[in-house]
């Protein structure tokens, strides 16, 4: 494809182009430094939401660093336990005042509540931390069926799944339940449509925080947020 | 460089700079627009597409189907899915060119938008991952052709601004040109005012010089006044406001030793008869009225007649001097009758006695052989009666020609059979230095070479002057081009008037630039001042072809002297009347010395002309004059 081509002439160009514009150049200055900036997110933490959500983001670190020493399957109990006990569940319009919120991990924490979205984008972030591959994971819209075998209510949700390899069961993190199940043994659950961050946002890697259509995508739009409060 | 080209250069470098700038910056803020456009699209038709797909059956067919339905229906580079352990399950390229662009410029714009990833399940499972590329043929298209359109813009753009910067400059220079051309004609001591321009810069410059020209041009009216005013009063006799006696004579010497269409001419002089009876019965004032009436006779009879005087030669004799003229007895007539009306008029009696005697002279003749003769023709008049009138008996052969029809053919025949011979005498300045040689024309006429004096009265009255002139101005242009020595030629009066003379003149002197750089032209004095548009024009016109201009014969007129100082003018030759016995004659001596300053304040070199001995020479150089001619002045 001819377009991945770079000349010395068009890098010249490209490089006038930033030279036009300082913010860019800056941003692109910030981007580049990258691994997660946890004092950042404790610092922040305490600002925005006082000593408790600070005091949560030191258990959240300590977390990280106690199960990264563990086997994978360890770290995802250890994940999902910790954000089941620490976040209530509650609607968006109750903890943002909004319809429909995807929050950072920090905001979260921070906000100490948040919906089926909410606990997935921070399990699934913290597992990134925690060395687990992209690839194995899954942010998977699903629609749970609520009040038992027999009943017809169902209700949009999400949750997070890992496969241990390619072709094996996923195991479902979830926050209705507190305990790791396979897929399998979740006959409420069935799945519509799964994403990750492939292709979109690796941790670690860059991409431009100027490009305004990240902000139309909620999931590329959390993830921008993410790495301006430290989580890269 | 001129300002103009560098005004020009300013333009196009701001228009380039103003334009390649908003070029580039367009072009690459479009290009970062489509390509965010691209990364949005690949992302947003990946997620819909594997958004399907996971919920299909995964009928390998049905997969594949859809995909190539949304490839082949779409703008794709690429979509592929791969498996969860690598391997293709389906995959659709279009690696045709992008084209839409030429190859340079897609090497000088790269687009790379991100490709679009998304997941495919399969139940809980995971069945793929989706890639998705859009094909970047369109980018560039529009791209290249928004880039076309704005260049078009541009060039049109630059077309418009060249055009009315182009006006804007001619409309700024155009008073630049007017006040360029005032510093070069005060330069050329041409004292030109012009209209002040509009642009305050400019309009600050001319007026500076147009006052420069105006105190020029006042200095001088007011000097040459002062210096006429002084001529006058030592010239012209105190209460007739004739030509002193002295005066007269040197205005006849020069007559008598004149060459040119004036040679020869008549002599007149009438005496008062009783003018002690007058004083007593008429009173002082009233003989005197009586003086001054018959004074303006005489002024009368010389009216508009160029080279003509008249002169209060003592207490009772009244002159005529008619140079050129050629039938003494209509002249004497015309005064006579003039003169019997006037005493037919006076309350006196008897009537004054006025008794006339006159002589034809040509030229050459001695001036007291001249005044001898009119002098026995005025004694047979008083013999003869109160109001008698005697014609002194012509003193040469019997005219040369019988008639004009004789004199054309001879004349004519000379020129084509032998041309014309030119004289030389030098002109050197007060250092004694050679300034040029006085070229006199020279015709073989009656078995020898004559003079001008022998055949330009009669070549005047023909009207063959203009045609003598140019033969003149082809033999100085010849001889310059073989001695390389400056020449002096005359422009008569009436070859000034004579357009086919004028262009004949331009013709050969843009011809012969080398040669008009050594050529000194003059013209008569009477001849500037009875044709003053033609010879301003003359002198314009002949400015830039590189030869000199100047006025002979100068001494009657210095009121008008003023009147120059627009014109470039080079040179002035005093006439002979000026420069005789100058060092002796202080009244001269101050009107010379007024001259010389007034004309070298404008820059003209001051000629004597007809300088006979050392005395005068050296009295000359004495009072400012810069060059010498005559028959007392030998080449250097």
């Amino acid at each position: 494809m001819s377009s991945t081509r770079h000349s010395p002439a068009s890098s010249a160009l490209r490089r006038f182009a930033w030279v036009l514009c300082c913010a860019g150049v800056l941003s692109w200055w910030i981007a580049g430094v990258a691994a997660p900036d946890f004092d950042r997110m404790q610092r922040l933490a305490v600002e925005r939401y006082g000593q408790r959500a600070g005091e949560t983001v030191t258990a959240w670190r300590a977390l990280l660093a106690e199960a990264a020493e563990t086997d994978e399957r360890t770290r995802l109990e250890r994940v999902n336990t910790f954000f089941n006990r620490r976040i209530a569940f509650d609607d968006d319009i109750v903890v943002w005042g909004e319809q429909d919120y995807w929050a950072t991990p920090l905001e979260t924490m921070g906000k100490g509540a948040g919906d089926c979205e909410d606990f997935s984008i921070a399990k699934y972030m913290s597992l990134l931390q925690l060395g687990v591959p992209a690839e194995r994971l899954r942010m998977i819209y699903v629609r749970a069926r609520i009040g038992g075998p027999q009943s017809t209510i169902s209700q949009a949700h999400m949750v997070v799944g890992y496969y241990a390899t390619p072709d094996a069961e996923p195991l479902i993190l979830d926050n209705l339940i507190g305990e790791i199940r396979p897929a399998s043994r979740r006959g409420d659950l069935f799945p519509v449509f799964s994403f990750n961050s492939e292709g979109l946002w690796v941790g670690g890697a860059s991409t431009s925080s100027a490009d305004p259509t990240t902000r139309l995508s909620r999931w590329r739009d959390v993830l921008e947020r993410m790495r301006a409060e430290g989580l890269r | 460089m001129s300002l103009i080209k560098q005004l020009w250069i300013a333009i196009a470098l701001v228009m380039s700079l103003a334009f390649g700038g908003s070029l580039v910056v367009s072009t690459l803020s479009a290009r970062h627009y489509l390509t965010q456009q691209l990364t949005v699209k690949n992302l947003d038709n990946a997620t819909s597409l594997a958004l399907s797909l996971s919920q299909l059956d995964k009928d390998p067919v049905e997969v594949e189907l859809q995909i190539a339905a949304q490839f082949d229906a779409g703008h794709y580079r690429l979509i592929r899915l791969v498996d969860p352990s690598g391997q293709v399950i389906a995959e659709r390229v279009n690696n045709g060119p992008a084209g839409g662009a030429p190859e340079w410029f897609i090497r000088l714009v790269p687009i790379a938008p991100q490709a679009g990833v998304a997941q495919v399940q399969d139940g809980w499972n995971r069945f793929g991952t989706l890639t998705l590329e859009s094909h970047s043929r369109y980018v560039y298209e529009s791209l290249w052709s928004g880039m076309l359109m704005l260049l078009a813009w541009f060039v049109a753009g630059g077309a418009l601004t060249g055009l009315a910067g182009t006006l804007l400059i001619k409309h700024i220079t155009r008073p630049l040109g007017r006040v360029v051309e005032q510093a070069e004609a005060i330069g050329g001591r041409r004292f030109v005012t012009t209209e002040e321009p509009n642009t305050a810069e400019f309009r600050s410059v001319v007026r500076a010089m147009n006052l420069l020209s105006e105190r020029v041009r006042g200095m001088l009216a007011e000097e040459s006044q002062r210096i006429e005013q002084l001529r006058r009063q030592h010239q012209h006799d105190e209460l007739t406001g004739l030509l002193t006696r002295n005066q007269f004579l040197n205005q006849l010497d020069t007559a008598l030793a004149r060459d040119d269409e004036q040679a020869g001419g008549v002599l007149a002089i009438a005496r008062l008869g009783d003018l002690e009876r007058l004083n007593r019965q008429l009173g002082r004032p009233q003989a005197d009225r009586l003086l001054q009436d018959v004074a303006l006779c005489f002024d009368a009879a010389v009216g508009e007649h160029e080279g003509w005087e008249s002169g209060r030669l003592n207490g009772t004799d009244f002159a005529l001097l008619a140079c050129g003229a050629q039938d003494a007895g209509a002249i004497c007539r015309d005064l006579r009758a003039r003169l019997d009306a006037l005493l037919d008029g006076t309350a006196v009696e008897p009537a004054p006695r006025l008794p006339m005697g006159a002589a034809a002279f040509t030229q050459g003749e001695a001036r007291t052989h001249l005044l001898a003769r009119v002098d026995g023709a005025l004694a047979s008049a008083e013999q003869t009666g109160e109001r008698a009138l005697c014609l002194a008996d012509a003193d040469h052969e019997a005219p040369r020609h019988a008639d004009l029809a004789d004199w054309r053919r001879t004349l004519l025949h000379a020129l084509d059979t032998h041309g014309v011979q030119l004289g030389e005498y030098p002109v050197i300045g007060s250092g004694g230095e050679l300034l040029h040689h006085e070229a006199p024309m020279r015709l073989h006429l009656d078995g020898g070479w004559q003079g001008a004096g022998y055949f330009m009265p009669w070549a005047a009255r023909l009207g063959l002057l203009a045609r003598l002139d140019i033969a003149v101005l082809h033999a100085a242009l010849r001889k310059i081009g073989e001695t390389g020595r400056a020449l002096g030629i005359n422009v008569s009066a009436d070859s000034l008037r004579d357009a086919a003379f004028r262009s004949e003149l331009f013709a050969s002197l843009q011809a012969h630039p080398a040669q008009a750089g050594h050529l000194w032209i003059e013209v008569p004095e009477y001849g500037v001042l009875r044709h003053q548009a033609e010879f301003r024009a003359l002198c314009l016109a002949l400015k830039p072809l590189g030869c000199r201009v100047g006025i002979e014969h100068a001494g009657r007129q210095f009121s008008r002297i003023g009147d120059l100082h627009d014109l470039g003018l080079d040179y002035l030759k005093v006439d002979t009347s000026m420069v005789r016995g100058i060092d002796t004659d202080t009244g001269n001596q101050n009107v010379l010395r007024g001259l010389c300053v007034v004309a070298h304040a404008i820059g003209l070199t001051v000629i004597g002309e007809g300088v006979s001995n050392e005395a005068e020479a050296r009295t000359l150089i004495g009072l400012g004059v810069d060059g010498l001619t005559g028959p007392g002045i030998r080449g250097a």
